[in-house]
């Protein structure tokens, strides 16, 4: 039989082993328990995430190939002329992130939806909310994956030669930028997972409300490949923090009534 | 009373695929729900754990309603559906450790071999789920109802998929929950086996009650309705 105990709420475990006081307000306790369980339960899923991510592989490597292939497509596209692809490196490499999205956003829930998974994670009680942040973390660390291969390629394709001291902030808005596309593209993908459509719909859904990430994420990528000289960098990465400020709010409290009993 | 629904009623479309279900169940109490295919028993089963919502009538599980508060009704229930609920590409062990982990147990291999070993995969806990046939997958789900020590325990077609050891083991289950004073509202269409378990049978017909009685009645009064 086994060893271990009934009624264990998530809430009173996490407290007990947080070592955090526990403050006296009643109120102010429970909200600290609210979200020292939705950390941890967070924690579990992008772990569990990660892990599944790292057992199969296939989505990151097609995904990787998808993006290296829309950038050389770019390449072609525009021809010899050096200078213009310059100009478009930054506008590529982020339709190169977009279109590699939806490919890999499609895929998160579908993992869910084998076997039911999804369904067997919300009959037990953990917070919907958690389920969205864990995932759209998970999601966030994959598109971040195909900075370290996409850049480079980018670079050499389109004959750019930024300074070593920019390779980080490129890094840095490519992450934003990832960030703001996994939150809705987590919310719309639990909200068509079950649609045979879904290819179509998720990027009909995704593209429009993420215009302002995009051209946030275009023009801050620009100035740091071709130059800032009027200083404008601090303010486009300013919106895109804002951006991602409000698509990781909005999408965490319509989430769960996307993927509530319907 | 564990368990307590009142005019329970969901609309899919224009079909009611229940309607009108009125439904107790006290505590340690075994309820057999029978029926035929698409007689509302999965139906009522998934709006009992909240996971379709009702279009009429109220569900309570130990006076919590499942759809005003979610997280603490879940608490209560467990339940195992005809899907396994599992990734196929984590273990056993995984599986089980991911669950354990969102019930805020305790997770180590020590913790959780031994539940392993219960449900006969104590050798192939290593293994990924992908390789599991039907019957050990359906072993594996069963350990969510270790771990969760529920007080409502919802089980869809139980028996199906597994073996006789696999079936004995999951009717010495049944029993310990009754012993433990834990309900158990249990469909199926392996009649005989699960008469035994139950102490009352319920038959659904068409999405409505349209029998209640001894659960040893419920295969004869199926048959009668099927004919």
């Amino acid at each position: 039989m086994s060893t271990l105990h009934p009624g264990a709420a998530p809430a009173t475990t996490t407290a007990a082993t947080s070592g955090a006081p526990a403050p006296d307000d009643p109120a102010a306790r429970s909200t600290t328990s609210f979200f020292a369980t939705m950390l941890t339960q967070t924690l579990i899923v992008l772990r569990k995430d990660l892990l599944l991510e790292w057992r199969s592989r296939s989505r990151l490597v097609s995904v990787v190939l998808f993006g290296v292939v829309t950038l050389l497509l770019f390449s072609f596209a525009v021809g010899p002329d050096v200078r213009a692809l310059r100009e478009g490196t930054a506008g590529f490499l982020v339709l190169a992130l977009l279109l590699s999205s939806t490919l890999g956003l499609a895929e998160s829930f579908r993992l869910e939806q084998e076997q039911d998974a999804v369904e067997g994670l919300l009959l037990l009680p953990i917070e919907p909310v958690a389920l969205f942040y864990g995932k759209a973390l998970g999601n966030t660390i994959f598109l971040s994956l195909l900075a370290p291969i996409l850049i480079p390629v980018a670079l050499v394709l389109y004959s750019v030669e930024p300074a070593w001291s920019d390779f980080l902030r490129l890094f840095g808005l490519w992450l934003l930028t990832a960030a703001g596309l996994s939150a809705p593209g987590t919310l719309y993908s639990a909200m068509t997972s079950q649609l045979r459509s879904q290819d179509v719909l998720l990027p009909l859904l995704l593209f429009p409300l993420v215009v302002p990430v995009l051209l946030g994420a275009v023009k801050a990528l620009d100035l740091v490949l071709t130059g800032d000289a009027m200083g404008q960098l601090g303010s486009w990465t300013i919106m895109l923090l804002a951006f991602n400020l409000i698509y990781w709010s909005l999408c965490g409290i319509v989430f769960p009534r996307a993927i509530e009993a319907s | 009373m564990t368990l307590r629904a009142s005019g329970l009623g969901r609309r899919f479309g224009k079909h009611w695929a229940l309607a009108r279900v009125d439904l107790e169940v006290a505590a340690g109490e075994v309820v057999l729900l029978a029926g035929a295919n698409g007689s509302g028993k999965t139906t009522l089963l998934r709006l009992v754990a909240g996971l379709v919502r009702p279009t009429k009538g109220t569900v309570s599980i130990c006076g919590i309603d499942p759809q005003r508060q979610p997280l603490e009704s879940r608490r209560k229930l467990s339940m195992i559906s005809h899907q396994a609920y599992l990734y196929p590409r984590l273990t056993a062990l995984e599986t089980t450790r991911i669950w354990a982990r969102l019930l805020g147990l305790p997770a180590s291999d020590v913790d959780l071999l031994p539940m392993l070993e219960e449900v006969g995969l104590g050798g192939r806990h290593n293994e990924s789920v992908a390789g599991f046939s039907a019957g050990m997958k359906k072993r594996l789900a069963f350990i969510r109802t270790r771990l969760e020590k529920p007080r409502l325990v919802l089980l869809d077609e139980p028996f199906s998929a597994l073996d006789a050891a696999g079936r004995r083991m999951v009717e010495g289950w049944i029993d310990g929950f009754r012993r433990s004073g834990t309900s158990v509202l249990l469909a199926s269409h392996t009649l005989a086996r699960a008469a035994r378990l139950a102490d009352r049978g319920i038959l659904l017909q068409q999405g409505q009650v349209a029998w209640r009685g001894k659960a040893e009645e419920v295969a004869a009064r199926l048959e009668a309705a099927s004919a």
